[in-house]
């Protein structure tokens, strides 16, 4: 005997179960009576079989293609300097319920205002500087404000991702602060740096002030944002993160924007 | 620095998928081993061990570039094979137009020598698979292996259901006959 290709043409649609009942049951009634095209069936019963058991076995590539992707990936992360990835970015709307997004003139103001005070930033640092004189940022120049105590303890080097090297650091004594960014403590040392600067503010040019201004209320309106975005989603991992890292940025803009201030005495 | 756009929070989301999306290569590197073995067979099987690699690496290179449209409503795997699939029909478009070879050819498994009763049946199946004609591999692959349905199918090559479903049956007769030995 042999195969009918009238009714082996239908078994595949029979093992999906794609034939109509009067179908099924006619070429049910034909397999039993036709060896040939039952046999038919049942390899192609095992060759489905095996076509699903190799989709669960998944074998990896013998070369490592890793190397290849990541060099791709920061080709074009360079190629998107300044705004990288924006489309990843956009990745926590399914994690959080806002999304970051940078303008240029926002990037240009920010990339700005950082040339501007690492001058200062770099007069806090060098060697040698004592303590008390980064401490004295405040435009009075009373040497013992109490603004960069309450800034340095606010700087949590565990929050902020980094180590941050403190007046005392500077002072040769490398010690690194551990205090905690605790609100009472934060709020403290931003009221502070703001005071001092409202007090030197006349001491920069209006350019420099309205570039700090720009990127002190860009912050402010990250920090807000941030902080609604917690209230839905407690736990939301990267939104702390992120808070952290904008309240960081905050202290530190006030703090080298102050230093600027001094630097002009 | 603005903060801007609404969507609503999935909690549970897998944390290195979060990760990779805000930028961090080292999670996006977990995500590509923990992948990577099922995406290069699925490329294996479409296109052939020759292009597995390359496209491999496209479509991991893809994911990055889309990881901000994933919006976790289904699992990262199930959106990641499904981004796979569109690479690799895409690629298959564009290799079958460099090559010529629009056409299949019904007689491909007639040209395998390999025996049947190979120790190695594993092996023998994903070379019998590799030598299935085009139009009835892809069908074969993604519905057989891969779980597609004819309609999902359809939809993914803009092809008839019907044609499906008789790409679908070709490639199984020709693989029984290689198997088989029928």
């Amino acid at each position: 005997m042999t195969m009918h290709e009238e009714w082996t043409d239908r078994l595949s649609d029979y093992l999906d179960g794609e034939l109509s009942a009067d179908e099924q049951r006619a070429l049910e009634s034909h397999l039993r009576t036709c060896a040939p095209c039952a046999a038919v069936l049942n390899d192609l019963k095992r060759v489905v079989a095996r076509a699903q058991a190799a989709g669960a076995v998944a074998r990896p590539p013998q070369a490592d293609l890793w190397a290849g992707i990541a060099e791709r990936i920061d080709a074009s992360r360079t190629w998107n300097a300044g705004a990288v990835a924006p489309d990843n970015v956009a990745a926590f709307r399914g994690r959080a319920p806002r999304r970051i997004a940078f303008t240029l003139p926002q990037l240009a103001a920010a990339a700005i205002v950082v040339a501007a005070v690492s001058g200062g930033l770099a007069w806090q640092l060098r060697p040698g500087l004592s303590s008390d004189r980064v401490a004295s940022t405040d435009l009075s120049g009373s040497p013992a404000a109490p603004t960069t105590s309450s800034t340095d303890a606010a700087l949590s080097p565990a929050e902020a991702g980094r180590p941050f090297r403190g007046a005392d650091a500077d002072a040769g004594s490398a010690r690194f602060e551990t205090v905690g960014l605790a609100d009472a403590q934060y709020d403290a040392a931003v009221a502070d740096l703001e005071k001092a600067l409202k007090t030197g503010r006349g001491k920069l040019d209006s350019s420099t002030i309205a570039i700090v201004e720009h990127n002190l209320e860009i912050i402010d309106q990250a920090i807000n944002q941030a902080r609604e975005a917690l209230v839905g989603d407690p736990a939301n991992t990267y939104l702390s993160s992120h808070l952290v890292e904008a309240r960081r940025r905050k202290l530190d803009l006030l703090r080298r924007a102050t230093a600027l201030t001094t630097d002009m005495d | 620095m603005t903060l801007s756009g609404e969507t609503p929070v999935r909690s549970g989301l897998d944390a290195d998928v979060a990760l990779a999306a805000g930028g961090d290569t080292s999670a996006f590197e977990r995500l590509y081993q923990a992948n990577v073995g099922r995406i290069h067979s699925l490329t294996r099987r479409m296109l052939g061990t020759h292009e597995a690699d390359e496209v491999t690496q496209d479509i991991f290179v893809r994911t990055w570039q889309k990881l901000g449209q994933f919006r976790g409503e289904s699992a990262f795997s199930t959106w990641l094979h499904r981004l796979a699939v569109n690479v690799v029909i895409e690629k298959r478009r564009s290799f079958a137009i460099q090559r010529g070879r629009m056409t299949d050819d019904a007689d491909a498994l007639d040209m395998l020598t390999v025996p049947a009763a190979r120790a190695d049946l594993t092996v023998d199946f994903e070379h019998a698979i590799e030598q299935l004609p085009p139009g009835a591999r892809e069908i074969f692959v993604l519905h057989d292996v891969e779980g597609y349905k004819h309609r999902e199918i359809a939809v993914m090559l803009d092809i008839a259901t019907g044609t499906s479903k008789r790409q679908l049956h070709r490639a199984r007769m020709l693989m029984r006959k290689h198997l088989g030995g029928l």
